[in-house]
């Protein structure tokens, strides 16, 4: 009975540490799998965008711009240029609208084959840009209009899952 | 057949024996947790991870940033790791609109912003001071 005894005990350290390996092997795994891949900013940095060129646009209700000498890049105050990728990783598009919808003015900056990424959403998500739409309703001298802002960031390879 | 002192002796030992295994197996299992828990906390401290952690919450905060404003960060973390890994010159960078934070001699993490305002930055302890102001547009540019 002592010699059983002593063997079932045997027998359950050794499951115990069995149980003991396959929790730490979990816990590497999971550890991994969370620091392994980038923190993924696009989403934050394209609403920070899309806040700029709003606050831009628009103040206290009254469109802020001269529409017919309007520059997105520098009359927002924006830089695209980024020496760590070959080509512009933004895209900006900025609508003026009258109430019945129909676009009085249109302007854009940066990287125009962003765009058709906002419209996939498949598994490969985590590899495409990332997109902010936002829009509001302001007046221009009394009239009132709506104003559709679009901003997209790339920069995939430092956000995105490269598996 | 046997004295009483032995008898005696004999069950001392084996609840010694008892007492051992029990001990090397409360020990180990101490140290396994112990290992497991020193991996989780490094994990969250390496160069890499705080490199990047850094570079992109100060790209973010000067692409938020609007003029006039004085952002503090906190960064005593990546500063004892700097000192730990011998980096003796500053750990953040900005050249152009590219973050670059270095917290070890192979390292180095960048990242940009697309926000075009002037501002300047500096060590303050352990922290960094990002002084913000207002890009001044020239007579050709607008």
């Amino acid at each position: 009975m002592m010699l059983n005894k002593k063997g079932t005990e045997k027998l359950l350290s050794v499951y115990w540490f069995l149980i003991l390996i396959i929790i730490a092997g979990g816990i590497f795994g999971m550890v991994y799998v969370f620091y392994g891949y980038p923190y993924d900013f696009r989403d934050v940095e394209a609403r920070t965008l899309t806040n700029q060129v709003a606050d831009c646009i628009a103040e206290g209700g009254e469109l802020k711009i001269d529409v017919s000498n309007f520059d997105l890049l520098r009359d927002c105050g924006l830089n695209f240029k980024d020496s760590t990728y070959e080509e512009i990783q933004y895209y900006v598009n900025v609508e003026i609208l009258d109430l019945s919808k129909n676009a009085i003015r249109q302007f854009e900056a940066g990287n125009k084959n962003f765009v058709s990424s906002c419209e996939i959403a498949n598994e490969d998500y985590g590899k495409l840009a990332r997109c902010s739409e936002r829009s509001f309703y302001t007046t221009s001298e009394g009239i009132g209009i709506k104003i559709k802002i679009l901003s997209v960031v790339r920069k995939t390879e430092k956000n995105g899952r490269n598996n | 057949m046997f004295p009483h002192w032995l008898k005696m002796l004999k069950k001392l030992n084996k609840k010694g024996n008892v007492l051992t295994e029990n001990l090397i197996f409360i020990i180990l299992n101490v140290i396994f947790l112990m290992i497991l828990f020193l991996f989780i906390f490094k994990q969250g401290e390496g160069a890499i991870i705080l490199e990047e952690s850094y570079a992109k919450q100060i790209a973010l905060l000067i692409d938020g940033a609007k003029p006039g404003m004085i952002i503090t960060l906190n960064m005593e973390k990546g500063m004892n790791l700097a000192e730990k890994n011998k980096i003796s010159q500053d750990i953040v960078s900005i050249s152009g609109n590219v973050v670059t934070v270095k917290l070890s001699e192979k390292g180095g993490y960048s990242y940009s912003f697309f926000n075009d305002i002037d501002f300047t930055y500096y060590r303050y302890g352990n922290n960094y001071i990002f002084t913000i102001g207002k890009k001044e547009v020239k007579e050709n540019d607008a």
